[in-house]
């Protein structure tokens, strides 16, 4: 007798087991959840280090390594594996290999694509020394008067210098521990620079894409190609450009975007040429960029070191012209057995004087092409001016090569996180939501003491989760504080929900229910307005202040919209069917 | 004992609800009068926080053992005139760390890189073991202007929704209104505390009304929507579901509050367990009390007509 019964109530859930699983609405939820998990695709065993960003010009981009796209997918990016053999697992180990490299060694570096060579190179610095050494020059001048070009062969007299070497360059890979989900974590949880500028002046467009283009130029040459650069209005009709860079912590990048980046030779009150159109090339290779050799570095009058940079560029043959017939009237003088002519050339950066050149004397009412950009940078220590006169070169030459601004930006707020901060974030969000799910999960059992309803219930709650993450991952937005706030809040209205949708049908009443239909309908419309009142308080601020809040607002719409379409319908369906008698 | 409690508040609830409306309103009396007299001796009516006002706030976690009075003395020693604040991060009870604040904006270059390397040589750390955030005076001011008028969209586009869906007057301002005193009355006990809104703590009070309108509506539909048992009845039933609903989520919150060390995540923790504190009194006291009113008045021309209908029907 007694076992009969057993084997009647086996059959009885067995038939609803199979009740549960062949309902639409759960067919739904589970092909979504598939989904959501594909495309998150977590995979605990990535190995190697994730390349984020390749610095320009170095050993790692001339051998033909790539940077991501913003859009790559985490997932799909290019990972080192192994480095001359050895391994690959962290970034520590990456590191600890890069840094026993030698000069003009070659290093096999192996990614999940391919197999790289580079070259080791040096990294030199020229001192120069108290004698002269004469070399003999060769160019090519333009003459007017016969309308020629023509080789003159003189004799030069210039400082001796020494290059010392002063270590190894660096291999221009910037890496990361590999990601193991396609979530991107947005700057709050996996640390960088995000700077939020305003435009001086309202711009149209057009102008917004040429800025955005520009942008995303500057930031390439750096060598950064990991960026998200975006521009983004207010309820008042502001307009804002939003920068990320993620895992950046680069002090100088932030000057650089911000600078219009006007750059103009004048002599005397008239432009010569102007970054851009004007300059037909840049050099940044060693033998023509650098602390110059000629000047180096002293110690600057207020105290402290100042070092003097120079690097070639090549003008237009307008701009050429315009220098010879700028300096064609000037006078020569003479000043410490040099020949100079009577004015200089001034350097001017967003109408900031950056430097003044003296013009040689044989320069005079001549078109030529090659010249020479000069400027300083100062330290504290010799060390330090080496190093700042370096990084304003580096700032310099992307401006000339990009060219400026249609319009002045100014920095209105950069928040610099800390990677270090980011990672424990991270772990303490996991944590956080794994206490409240497991809080939750008892105050529902206590008060239903059903595990009928225990166990839907928090299933549930997890798919809205994954579910929530899997849409943020296809669409390839970045999950950061704000909308972690906004899962807290879609995952809270979802226990109102389901506990709406409980009390509906079962509570307080005997198991015994015949109208569920109508029991169920009555649940939706109430959790239907509650939906729709989140919905709307959301809206605005989808648009308000510069879109900061724009994660939040549209993680919780999406977050709830997901709840009432998918994972409601499937939890009341799963009740029903394991309640009904 | 705890029955004989418990009936002794049922009863007092259900005979004088009309007496106990007067809680709510004399609550958002004393709130409104709280922040207008806020409002005419600051002339704001929050404290706003540097992500409103513009500012510079420095996170720095683990580290442990700062004299906190020191640093703030030596950093003002430095750069004289400053407003600059020091809190101490907490997490389990347990330091994690420090936020230093200070009133420099991000034109200021000059000034703000020095402050970072004060702060770096006070502290022996590097540019990686802190957080940075850094905001112009006028887009705070802007920030703040422009989520003002989000929530009041916002709680605009909630009023509609309700009118749509009831399509009655007075239990629909009864929902809104109760959602306004939950706003106010949590703005002043934030002011109380004199917590530092930030952008964030403004979201919560949007967040704040979508769930304190859950509950009404709750209530509502119950009350207006279902045919079978008495009003109060009704209410009683609709309780038992909203206070499961509201428990849940407190207990979500604090826990959110005890283990998370996130200022940000923190603030609108703090800022929706009031809220929903609040909201219990305007439910199901105020929200409750006018719906009930409401009802009877309606009823009473046809009070012998209704007895028990078998089973409610609802729109």
């Amino acid at each position: 007798m007694k076992k009969s019964q057993a084997m009647m109530l086996r059959e009885n859930m067995n038939r609803k087991i199979k009740k549960i699983f062949t309902n639409p609405r759960i067919i739904i939820l589970i092909i979504c959840l598939v989904l959501a998990v594909v495309s998150i695709s977590p995979n605990l065993n990535v190995k190697g280090v994730t390349i984020r960003n390749v610095v320009a010009n170095s050993s790692a981009s001339i051998a033909g390594i790539i940077g991501p796209t913003p859009n790559a997918r985490p997932m799909n990016r290019e990972r080192i594996l192994a480095i001359n053999n050895v391994v690959i697992n962290n970034v520590e180990e990456y590191y600890g290999v890069v840094e026993k490299l030698e000069i003009n060694q070659t290093v096999h570096v192996k990614t999940n694509r391919g197999l790289y060579k580079l070259l080791m190179r040096a990294e030199t610095e020229e001192v120069v020394l108290n004698e002269t050494i004469k070399r003999i020059v060769t160019e090519e001048v333009f003459d007017e008067a016969t309308n020629k070009t023509e080789n003159v062969t003189r004799i030069v007299e210039e400082p001796k210098k020494e290059v010392y070497v002063l270590g190894v360059e660096d291999i221009g890979l910037r890496v990361y521990n590999p990601p193991k989900t396609n979530i991107k974590q947005g700057l709050d949880l996996q640390g960088g620079v995000r700077v939020l500028l305003k435009p001086e002046e309202k711009v149209s467009k057009t102008y917004t894409d040429d800025l955005i283009s520009s942008l995303n130029q500057r930031l390439n040459v750096y060598g950064l190609s990991d960026v998200v650069i975006r521009s983004s209005n207010d309820l008042s009709g502001n307009q804002y450009i939003l920068i990320e860079l993620a895992g950046a912590n680069e002090e100088e990048v932030k000057e650089l975007i911000a600078k219009q980046g006007k750059f103009e030779a004048k002599v005397g009150n008239n432009t010569v040429f102007r970054g851009g159109e004007d300059i037909t090339y840049v050099c940044r290779s060693a033998d023509c960029s650098g602390i110059d050799p000629g000047r180096g570095c002293g110690v600057a009058a207020g105290g402290g070191y100042v070092c003097r940079f120079r690097f070639s560029i090549s003008l237009s043959p307008e701009a050429a012209e315009r220098q010879a017939s700028l300096t064609r009237d000037l006078e020569v003088i003479v000043e410490n057995n040099d020949e100079y002519l009577s004015e200089k050339l001034y350097l001017y950066l967003d109408d900031k004087e950056v430097d003044q050149l003296n013009i040689g004397a044989d320069l005079k009412g001549r078109a030529v092409t090659d010249i020479q950009i000069s400027g300083t940078g100062g330290g504290a220590t010799n060390q330090e001016a080496v190093y700042n006169a370096l990084q304003n070169m580096k700032k310099l030459q992307t401006m000339l090569i990009t060219g400026s601004l249609p319009v002045k930006l100014n920095i209105v707020k950069t928040d610099n996180v800390s990677p270090v901060l980011g990672e424990e974030f991270v772990n303490n969000a996991l944590f956080m939501g794994l206490l409240i799910l497991i809080s939750v999960a008892v105050m529902v059992s206590l008060r239903y003491r059903k595990i009928q309803i225990t166990v839907p219930m928090t299933v549930s709650l997890i798919s809205e989760v994954v579910l929530l993450i899997g849409v943020a991952s296809i669409i390839g937005w970045n999950i950061d504080l704000p909308a972690i706030a906004g899962i807290i809040i879609a995952i809270g209205t979802g226990v109102d929900h389901q506990i709406v949708i409980a009390d509906e049908t079962i509570g307080g009443r005997s198991v015994q229910i015949f109208d569920w239909k109508k029991r169920i309908k009555k649940a939706f419309f109430i959790i239907t307005a509650a939906y729709l009142t989140t919905v709307v308080a959301m809206m605005p601020l989808i648009f308000a202040g510069a879109g900061l809040l724009k994660g939040f607002a549209l993680t919780t719409i999406i977050g709830v919209s997901i709840g009432i379409f998918i994972t409601r319908p499937a939890f009341a369906n799963v009740v029903e069917i394991l309640l009904r008698e | 004992m705890e029955d004989k409690k418990e009936w002794l508040f049922m009863k007092v609830y259900d005979k004088q609800y009309k007496k106990l409306l007067i809680i709510p309103f004399v609550l958002l009396f004393i709130a409104l009068v709280l922040i207008f007299y806020k409002y005419s001796t600051t002339g704001e009516f929050i404290e706003k926080g540097i992500s409103l006002k513009g500012g510079t706030t420095i996170t720095i976690p683990m580290v442990k053992g700062v004299n906190i009075e020191e640093l703030r003395a030596s950093l003002l020693s430095s750069f004289p005139g400053r407003d600059i604040n020091i809190r101490e991060l907490s997490r389990i009870g347990q330091s994690s760390g420090i936020i230093i604040e200070a009133d420099v904006d991000p034109e200021e270059t000059d000034e703000l890189s020095s402050f970072l390397e004060k702060v770096e040589r006070e502290l022996s750390i590097k540019k990686d073991d802190y957080s940075i955030e850094i905001i112009g005076s006028s887009l705070g001011e802007s920030f703040f202007r422009e989520t003002i008028v989000a929530i009041s969209i916002a709680f605009l586009f909630m009023g509609i929704v309700v009118f749509i869906y009831f399509r009655s007057f007075v239990p629909s301002i009864a929902v809104i209104l109760s959602a306004f005193s939950d706003i106010i009355e949590t703005l002043a006990i934030v002011n109380l505390l004199e917590i530092k809104l930030s952008t964030a703590g403004i979201a919560a009070f949007l967040m704040l009304i979508g769930y304190s309108v859950d509950t009404d509506i709750l209530l509502s539909t119950r009350v207006l929507k279902v045919t079978e048992g008495t009003v109060f009845e009704k209410i009683k039933g609709a309780m038992r579901t909203g206070l499961m609903m509201s428990g849940t989520t407190i207990v979500a919150i604090l826990t959110a509050l005890i283990f998370t060390q996130s200022e940000v995540i923190r603030q609108i923790m703090i800022i929706l367990l009031i809220g929903l504190g609040i909201d219990l009194i305007n439910t199901w006291i105020q929200n409750a009390g006018l719906l009930r009113l409401y009802v009877e008045r309606k009823q009473k021309p046809y009070e012998e007509k209704s007895g028990n209908d078998v089973e409610g029907e609802y729109e």
